[in-house]
């Protein structure tokens, strides 16, 4: 099934530095701030327990500044006695990050904060300083690769026709913070102009690797990226270069128009937040073929013809199917909702 | 050697989205999986000891598994920047090598930033521990949570050992009773050796891995393995290589951003085929590529490849096997493998040679079948002027001239050998597909940069042997 109302689940990884989180059991909604925190320059270590003469263990006792918690400098953070008073004060202003098994702590300067948002309506299942999942029920659609931060806006169309290319033409600000439904290729050109003004992700069949790898740099593979805040979200539905989207897939689309959704990078999911009884959109699985020379991929017709046995110009011999522009391999032919990584 | 599969009656072998079955059909009786493992993600930790890095990437080579990252004593990194590394790297694993007493309180200080940036990973990583005790001793205050286990000195062979055990052992980790396609792998080189009572290498190339396995006749085996591949993993092998260098093989001129396309839809469509020569030309430079990396990565790891380049007998298996002609598979091993010494290449397509090579690693002996096809003898040089070889087959004896720089296939029939001076090794075999084949172009391979030279390069040598169909000459 290409189109999925169910309960989902979504995992925000955190940096490190998590100064505020959602808790276990907490109604969110996409957009929502899950965890603040900030980011830290060069630590300094600070002689804890031994200056204070306590065991390592019994460090915590006495502290006045909990793990995690924003320090002025000489800040008293933690001190013993009461006449005779002995006390660990810190050198610079910044947060108390760690406490090491020796009873020595870490103090680090603060030079930057972080936000992650939630991509899902649900509530929240864990939440540490690695991790916050959200489960909640939403329409899904599965991609296979999405690149940039996690985004959330209104879906908006910005095509006329599934096969249409996005022009970079129809993008202007009044776009701003929408997600937007391009249809068989979303170039580098349509990418940049659309950070640009502020779109918040771009939806769309398939997207030139090459365009990839200017705007996410080199470390982007088929796998996707997930980057900072200050990039474009762009998801790809079915592959890299050109792919129309199949009607099952962009019919609804269309129809969830002004809907609320976001999309989830590292699970390369477009979540849309509308009512169940919002459309018939639960139908089954186009196929899609990849082309022989794998530079695209393309939706099928619904009712596919066996060839039987082809030689291919490779000289490869395979079953094939029957298509208007020639016989396919049957192992280039997948549902779009096959799995697409190996399993292991 | 007699076959004995009483308890397992057919070898079921996982590839990207597919299984074969060996025998083909439905099975009467138990069926033993064989899969290509989960990747392992392992960062190291490492002591002052310089040998230390490469002894465990030499380690993560072995087992297969993929080694995300290096955290050294020394490395001038802060406790923030190390456990951002170390949380960004999310390992399966961490080992901990520290030899030396006087690493203690330095590999405290690293276990401190392991608790700092990984303390809330679910499941928090093992930690292996190839250390003095007070350096254990150490690691585990500053990791309470964390399971910690003792591990050999890595830079011995038994520690290595342990440690690949340990790391294969996570890679079938929830998969029941299976084999790791690597361990058949090595299994079925080690058998073949023993047969043939010779040196044997064994190149296999699949969509997620490429693996280059050494087995000497009297049980040694050497085998690495690395997470690059002509599907799956291609485009790991692009982030590797470069795309220039995987363009550089291509038989024709392809810009570059459509070379990218192909690689990463090849990487996204499990098991897809090369229906078209430009599609099949770049699963060959794939292939290229993967093999020369697995190899310069174990060489950087330091392992001494001169005896797998020296082997007398290489097997080609995987994908690597499968392309539709015998001289294509050759052509991409002598390129990327490049066998310094007379070598009889062989190429075992289809998946027997796995499931005998599992049957023989579950301690269920089994003959090595005849799957493996001779499909040449192949001999490099480096003459400095014209030189002549001697091959023997059914039609009596040739003499050829070698020319320095060239390629150059002589045809046989029936039982060929060849012969040449300053060396006893006389690869022979009773039935060549391709023939002799004579490499003449030195290494490392000059390819030019510009296509207008390159290509007439590449349709040259492809001529030579043959190797692809008329579309793309």
């Amino acid at each position: 099934m290409v189109w999925r109302y169910a309960r989902h689940s979504a995992d925000h990884p955190l940096p490190i530095g998590a100064s505020e989180r959602a808790a276990v059991g907490q109604e969110v909604h996409a957009g929502d701030v899950l965890a603040a925190g900030t980011t830290y320059g060069t630590p300094v270590r600070i002689s804890g327990a031994r200056r204070l003469g306590v065991a390592p263990q019994d460090l915590e006792r006495v502290m006045r500044v909990a793990i995690g918690g924003e320090v002025e400098r000489k800040t008293v953070i933690a001190r013993t006695g009461r006449r005779f008073a002995r006390a660990v004060s810190s050198p610079i202003a910044g947060r108390v990050i760690h406490r090491r098994a020796d009873g020595d702590l870490y103090v680090a300067p603060v030079v930057g904060r972080w936000v992650v948002r939630s991509t899902l309506d649900g509530d929240v299942t864990r939440s540490d300083d690695a991790c916050v999942t959200v489960d909640g029920s939403a329409w899904a659609l599965q991609g296979v690769a999405a690149y940039g931060p996690d985004a959330i806006g209104d879906l908006s169309l910005a095509v006329d026709s599934p096969s249409d290319e996005l022009q970079p033409s129809r993008i202007d600000v009044r776009l701003r913070d929408r997600i937007l439904i391009a249809g068989a290729r979303a170039t580098a050109e349509a990418i940049a102009r659309a950070h640009a003004c502020g779109v918040a992700a771009i939806v769309a069949g398939a997207a030139p690797a090459g365009g990839l790898s200017v705007v996410y740099g080199e470390a982007a593979t088929a796998s996707g990226a997930t980057t900072g805040p200050d990039a474009p979200t762009v998801l790809c539905l079915i592959g890299f270069g050109s792919a129309p989207l199949p009607h099952e897939v962009f019919t609804p689309l269309v129809a969830l128009v002004g809907a609320r959704a976001a999309v989830h990078t590292a699970s390369a999911r477009l979540f849309v937040f509308a009512p169940e009884n919002a459309g018939d959109f639960a139908r089954g699985a186009p196929s899609l073929a990849l082309a022989n020379d794998w530079l695209g991929a393309r939706p099928m017709d619904e009712h596919l013809t066996l060839a039987g046995p082809v030689r291919f110009a490779s000289e490869i011999e395979a079953d094939a199917v029957t298509t208007p522009d020639g016989p396919v391999p049957v192992a280039n032919v997948l549902a779009f909702d096959a799995p697409r990584t190996p399993r292991s | 050697m007699s076959t004995s599969t009483e308890l397992v009656a057919s070898v079921e072998i996982a590839h990207e989205a597919r299984t074969e079955r060996v025998p083909p059909g439905a099975s009467e009786g138990p069926v033993l999986r064989v899969i290509p493992g989960e990747a392992v993600r392992v960062a190291a930790l490492l002591g002052r000891d310089g040998k230390l890095a490469a002894a465990m990437a030499f380690g993560a080579l072995a087992a297969g598994a993929s080694l995300v990252g290096l955290v050294g004593t020394r490395d001038g990194r802060t406790l923030v920047e190390r456990a951002e590394l170390l949380r960004d790297a999310r390992p399966d694993l961490i080992v901990v090598l520290a030899p030396q007493r006087g690493d203690a309180k330095d590999l405290g200080e690293l276990a401190e930033a392991l608790r700092f940036g990984c303390a809330d990973q679910h499941p928090l990583p093992h930690i292996l521990v190839a250390a003095d005790e007070r350096v254990r001793e150490r690691v585990a205050a500053a990791c309470p949570a964390n399971p910690i286990e003792s591990l050999p000195d890595v830079r011995t062979f038994a520690g290595r050992e342990a440690l690949v055990a340990r790391l294969r052992a996570v890679r079938r980790r929830a998969q029941g009773d299976v084999v790791l396609r690597d361990e058949a792998l090595e299994a079925a080189a080690r058998a073949m050796a023993a047969n043939a009572k010779a040196d044997v290498v064994l190149l296999d190339v699949t969509g997620g891995q490429t693996s280059v396995i050494h087995a000497r006749p009297d049980g040694f085996v050497l085998g690495i393995h690395e997470r690059l591949g002509v599907g799956a993993s291609a485009d790991r092998v692009v982030a590797r290589a470069g795309l220039d260098r995987v363009r550089r093989w291509m038989p024709r001129a392809v810009e570059a951003p459509a070379l990218l396309e192909r690689v990463f839809n090849r990487a996204r469509w499990p098991d897809a085929i090369p229906a078209s020569v430009l599609a099949l030309s770049l699963e060959m430079a794939l292939a290229r590529e993967a093999l020369a990396h697995t190899l310069a990565d174990a060489e950087r790891a330091g392992v001494s490849l001169d005896g797998p380049f020296a082997a007398p007998l290489v097997v080609l298996t995987g994908r690597l096997a499968e392309l539709p002609r015998a001289a294509q598979s050759l052509l991409v091993a002598i390129d990327a493998f490049g066998p310094t010494a007379p070598t009889l290449v062989a190429r075992a397509p289809g998946d027997a040679l796995v499931a005998a090579g599992a049957l023989a690693a579950r301690g269920r002996v089994a003959a090595m079948p005849a799957a493996a096809d001779p499909i040449a003898i192949v001999s490099a040089m480096w003459p400095r002027r014209s030189t002549t070889v001697r091959i023997k087959d059914e039609n009596g004896v040739t003499e050829e001239r070698i020319a320095r720089g060239s390629l150059v296939r002589i045809p046989t029939r029936g039982a060929a050998e060849i012969v040449i001076g300053k060396t006893t090794i006389r690869p022979s075999a009773d039935h060549l597909e391709v023939g002799v084949v004579i490499d003449a172009r030195g290494r490392p391979l000059g390819l030019p940069p510009r296509d207008a030279e390159r290509i007439p390069t590449l349709a040259r040598w492809n001529a030579a042997l043959d190797v692809l169909p008329a579309e793309a000459r």
